[in-house]
């Protein structure tokens, strides 16, 4: 059932593909979209920072409840990710300051 | 990007010393934008952050005692134990890479404090600096890593673990070695320009007690980001030089 389902969205996706013969539409008067996704991107992205850091929180607490003698190495451990989940969400705030221009 | 405007130590480099800089650059091939003010704010930080770093260990070196140790040299040996365990836990015999990475720390971590300062100006805000640093690190671990091991050996690292996956495999370790300098740059870069660029934004909003919480963040979190650059730095040499056992 499943593998019926993947080729239908496949063939969905194919049926779209009238939009290749697309001429190119002369850039006039429609609204600017870089700024408000930019804003989106990043709303975006730290949701998603929001939910991984909180993951990594979660589970340091509760190592270090289990083991409360490697609490050095937990804490070193969840800095560590902290930091790294923190940059992918900073990454993207280094696209908005350049969509703003 | 906004024009930044121009500090007190900018405004004094371009005073005196514009000409030497015009002519470095024109020897260079990259001619300065506005001839009378070459000089931008970031070196000249960059410049007076190490002076600084050069007074405090001359005034450090002349107070080293044995057995009446000061509350300088009491921080910085702490400073010193903390360098050299990192490195013993990430690089084996580490000890020769430790000064790089301590100068690494030292400077990071001063180019960022010294933001907080009113009339400075992190340099690590602006983007140069971090991939100045970036690059410096990438070319070392390279370097030390081609040292230790040799060229062909340390070559044969980014064929991987089967030959038959040799060329999908050296894309990806090419890839992922170009990734390093990259998200080292922005890392530094975006966490000191966000910092400080959210503390404005609450200083315009309100005064005293929300901005001090977020310049109180932006200082952790300086502390934070040298430690870390310093980090990943053993850890890609510890990756480059390590012996397979």
């Amino acid at each position: 059932m499943k593998r019926k389902l993947m080729y239908a969205g496949g063939l969905a996706l194919a049926l779209a593909s009238p939009i290749f013969a697309q001429t190119p539409a002369a850039t006039t008067g429609g609204t600017d979209w870089k700024l408000p996704m930019a804003y989106l991107a990043m709303g975006i992205a730290s949701g998603l920072c929001g939910l991984g850091q909180g993951k990594l929180a979660a589970s340091a607490c509760e190592a270090s409840a289990r083991n409360p003698g490697a609490q050095a190495g937990i804490r070193f451990a969840l800095i560590f990710g902290l930091v790294l989940i923190e940059s992918l969400a900073l990454y993207t705030l280094v696209i908005t300051y350049i969509a703003k221009g | 990007m906004q024009a930044e405007t121009e500090l007190w130590s900018t405004a004094l480099f371009n005073r005196f010393l514009a000409a030497p800089l015009d002519s470095f650059l024109d020897a260079v091939g990259h001619p300065a934008a506005d001839p009378a003010h070459p000089w931008e704010n970031w070196i000249t930080m960059e410049i007076l952050v190490v002076a600084i770093i050069l007074v405090l260990f001359g005034v450090l070196r002349s107070r080293l005692s044995v057995e009446n140790p000061g509350k300088l040299q009491l921080t910085f040996e702490a400073m010193y134990k903390f360098v050299m365990s990192q490195t013993d836990d990430a690089v084996e015999h580490g000890k020769k890479y430790a000064p790089f990475f301590g100068a690494l720390f030292v400077f990071i971590l001063f180019m960022n404090l010294i933001g907080v300062i009113p009339g400075f100006e992190s340099p690590t805000m602006t983007v140069s600096v971090p991939l100045g640093l970036a690059v410096v690190v990438f070319l070392y671990y390279h370097w030390m890593g081609l040292r230790e091991q040799g060229v062909g050996k340390y070559l044969a690292h980014f064929i991987g673990p089967m030959i038959a996956l040799a060329p999908l495999m050296i894309l990806i370790e090419i890839i992922s070695h170009f990734a390093r300098p990259l998200s080292l740059t922005v890392r530094l870069f975006a966490n000191m320009f966000a910092g400080e660029k959210v503390t404005l934004t609450f200083l315009s909003l309100t005064f005293l007690v929300a901005p001090a919480v977020f310049m109180g963040l932006h200082l952790f979190v300086g502390f934070l980001q040298a430690y870390i650059f310093m980090l990943l730095a053993m850890i890609y040499v510890g990756g480059a030089v390590a012996h397979e056992h």
